[in-house]
């Protein structure tokens, strides 16, 4: 009905098993990944698709949103199974990830592309990464930026009941898919133009993706931003509460 | 003995010759003397709570601090430093398990700087604040705000810093009382709507966070907020009486709507100095709570305090203070006590025994009154039932109907008529969802299944809860805290089902939920619920 830590606990293990098992995989095959099977100097672009059928770099492209992009969903899920009835709640959160993939996919046409044209005009070069990479951190700045990621954190009433119930659903994964893609992009597409250490670079993407998402909205303006919640809890848990000495009870 | 004892401000007939207010009202003066970046001023310390002045909160209209009608004369520069601001401002912890600490600490810190002013004027090293305990006095008879609160003028004919122009009062007209069982006897209000009334009934839970069968969700002090920043709920205790009061005291009349008073918004809040002495009493009686054999959280999440932000106040020494809810649980150990310390009159929960018998299961309520068990845990909470679309809440009553699913529904059914067997009903609530707008001066009293032409006054039965808007605008805001989510009231509507039930009426396709504000809504009103569901819990 509202939060609780237990229920909490549970989805949220569920879902990094899940983005666990992607990322497995992803490490075991390195071809998984679209960027490090790319090798096209010179080649044409019959067979630069020959070589990477659309359907395997869709596939790797999915498998990397699983690894990086679940547990970021745990809070939306959470909010889709407390508002739906129990069993609807599987279905509704397909439906949910179905309208979230959906956006990621459409977006990673455009990524996918850039990679390949990268790595076809200018193989091994690190120019289009610099160029992406500083882009990546002006953005990260940016009260844009700041803007996307309080949407992500907004969840809208769902209905309950027969179609309207899947279509709220729907259309919950696909708002959530766009401002998510709106608040990544730029992140998302780094490691992909990396000619080398791309598996290295998405997993610290992940990292800065997922704990951006900690920290709580705020207005959007111009700041560094990333770490600020999950540096605070890992020093809570190290060292503790810092204590003051005098409580404010005497006049001084 | 503890050095400084919180004392009732009713104390000498609760007006200025009384010594606690008197040097309170003195010390505020000094306050509001000084400039809005000093973080030692009066508008500093009510920023710390909330405000509307900076670039990010600023509004067009009222709330924002430069519409503020005097007095208090509120400046709106020159604004601290960034960094000072992102340190101390708009810190309050609302819809959380954190409010009560995190109050505690706020009054201390204005407390510790007041005492500081109040002893430069000649006043005494152990002053502290006053508390005022609408639920106080012979017959519940303190309902009403101190009388010093009201006079314009001091002793010495300077001007009274405790009176404020935008407080206006239950009724609409400046006369500032409390809805209390007392309270109310005395007003009877608007007939054809629905004063959600304010009480202490929530001191008779016994859980701090979570819910059994005696401490409906989500607990007494509040819910455990961690990383989630769902729409927010209030803990019982901060729902009421907490929010109604604010609302209440702050309020609108006829003539200032869509004006509201200071006190009902978290951002104008902390100018009103009426604010501290609610808080004073709802410190005390979270301190009352206690002292019951109540337990605070021991999770270290709530011991250590939010990981998003720390609790930091100015100290009086020029440093920030920064402080956890694990120094603050205990006000023994803070050198604080009250001169009221023990229990309100409470009413008992009516408890499982009396609602065993209400359906039919004599000897099970017998045998549960004989030997009462540790309150049940839930094992089950689930969706029963849903509104199709919002609900915009105006003029006299909003309707809405809630579908329920026939599965769920036959399950809560089959239990209710089971009672006798397995003495565990389940427990229903009602969720009005994400309610957003931008008049948080109203309390709307939420009934199901009301008959056509009832009286709302004399419906007590088919009432599920009262909730207070206090906080409804800044919970909107799109780049707010909580993201625009809004807010979001759960309300125990066990007996309300129990009665239905009763009546055969409960087991149909879908129940009628009515929201009466508690007084005509100013035309423009904005205020709009999200959803209003239906859970059930089984035992
Ligand atoms: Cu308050």
């Amino acid at each position: 009905m509202i939060y609780n830590a237990e229920d909490w606990a549970r989805l949220r293990n569920a879902v990094f098993a899940v983005s666990l098992v992607a990322w497995v995989v992803i490490l075991l095959e390195p071809r998984a990944s679209a960027c490090c099977a790319v090798n096209a100097a010179g080649v044409s672009w019959t067979v630069l698709l020959a070589a990477h059928p659309p359907a395997s770099l869709a596939g790797n492209w999915a498998l990397m949103l699983i690894a990086m992009m679940a547990p970021m969903l745990v809070a939306p899920i959470y909010h889709i199974r407390i508002s739906s009835f129990a069993r609807r709640r599987a279905r509704s959160t397909m439906l949910f990830a179905a309208g979230y993939g959906t956006v990621w996919m459409v977006a990673g046409i455009v990524i996918v592309a850039v990679e390949l044209i990268a790595a076809w005009r200018m193989p091994g070069s690190y120019l289009p990464a610099t160029i992406v990479g500083l882009t990546a951190v002006l953005w990260q700045a940016s009260p844009f930026k700041q803007r996307c990621l309080n949407r992500c954190h907004s969840h809208r009433p769902l209905a309950a009941f027969g179609f309207a119930a899947d279509l709220d659903v729907f259309r919950f994964g696909l708002e959530q898919g766009l401002w998510c893609t709106a608040s990544c992009w730029a992140a998302m597409l780094f490691p992909m133009l990396l000619p080398e250490a791309h598996f290295t670079a998405m997993a610290a993407v992940a990292i800065l993706m997922f704990c951006e998402r900690l920290d709580p909205p705020r207005e959007p303006r111009w700041r560094w931003r990333g770490f600020g919640t999950a540096a605070r809890s890992l020093s809570l848990r190290l060292r503790g509460p810092q204590r003051d000495p005098a409580p404010l009870t005497a006049v001084s | 003995m503890a050095t400084y004892t919180r004392n009732n401000a009713w104390n000498k007939g609760g007006n200025l010759t009384n010594p606690d207010l008197l040097w309170y009202a003195k010390g505020v003066g000094k306050m509001m003397s000084r400039a809005l970046n000093d973080p030692a001023s009066w508008w500093f310390y009510a920023a710390i709570h909330g405000e509307y002045v900076t670039p990010a909160n600023i509004q067009p209209a009222f709330p924002g601090w430069k519409f503020i009608k005097a007095p208090p004369t509120v400046p709106t520069s020159p604004l601290p430093t960034k960094a000072a601001q992102d340190l101390y401002w708009n810190q309050c912890q609302h819809q959380s398990w954190f409010f009560p600490p995190w109050h505690r600490g706020y009054l201390m810190a204005l407390e510790a700087q007041l005492r500081q002013d109040i002893v430069s004027l000649g006043g005494p090293a152990t002053w502290a604040l006053p508390y005022w305990n609408y639920f106080g006095g012979t017959n519940g008879s303190q309902y009403q705000m101190p009388p010093a609160f009201a006079a314009k003028k001091l002793p010495d004919n300077s001007p009274n810093p405790l009176f404020v122009n935008m407080r206006y009062g239950p009724d609409g007209n400046g006369n500032i009382f409390i809805p209390t069982p007392a309270g109310e006897a005395a007003h009877p209000g608007d007939p054809n709507f629905s004063r959600g009334q304010v009480n202490a009934n929530y001191m008779s839970n016994d859980l701090y966070t979570g819910h059994d069968q005696v401490t409906k969700l989500p607990g007494f002090g509040g819910p455990e907020t961690l990383f989630h920043h769902g729409g927010g709920t209030s803990g019982n205790w901060e729902g009421n009486p907490h929010n109604l009061v604010h609302v209440y005291v702050g309020y609108y009349g006829a003539v200032t709507a869509p004006l509201y008073g200071l006190m009902s918004d978290p951002g104008t809040a902390g100018l009103d100095p009426i604010f501290y002495l609610h808080h004073a009493n709802i410190d005390r009686m979270w301190a009352i709570w206690n002292a019951n054999g109540n337990a605070n959280p021991t999770k270290s999440g709530w011991l250590k305090g939010p990981t998003t932000r720390k609790f930091v106040m100015p100290g009086t020494n020029g440093q920030p203070w920064y402080y956890t809810p694990d120094q603050m649980k205990d006000l023994a150990k803070l050198n604080y006590s009250y001169q009221e310390l023990k229990s309100p009159p409470a009413p008992k929960a009516a408890g499982l025994p009396k609602r065993l018998a209400l359906l039919g299961a004599k000897d099970a309520a017998a045998a549960a009154k004989k030997a009462p068990a540790t309150p049940a845990k839930p094992k089950v909470t689930e969706l029963l039932g849903a509104s199709a679309r919002p609900l915009k809440i105006s003029g006299r009553v909003s309707k809405a109907a809630v579908k329920l699913d026939a599965g769920v529904r036959r399950k809560t059914t089959r239990s209710l008529a089971m009672a006798a067997k397995t003495a565990a009903p389940d427990n229903v609530y009602i969720k009005v969802e994400n309610v957003r707008g931008t008049f948080d001066a109203t309390v709307l009293s939420v009934y199901l299944d009301l008959p056509e032409g009832a009286k709302p006054g004399e419906s007590r039965q088919y009432l599920a809860g009262n909730i207070a808007l206090f906080g409804l605008r800044r919970a909107s805001m799109k780049d707010g805290q909580h993201a625009g989510e809004g807010l979001t009231f759960i309300l125990d509507a066990t007996p309300v089902i129990d009665q239905l039930h009763l009546k055969n009426e409960f087991d149909v396709e879908s129940l009628q939920v009515s929201v009466i504000p508690a007084d005509p809504l100013p035309e423009n009103a904005d205020i709009t619920v999200g959803r209003i569901s239906i859970y059930r819990e089984g035992f």
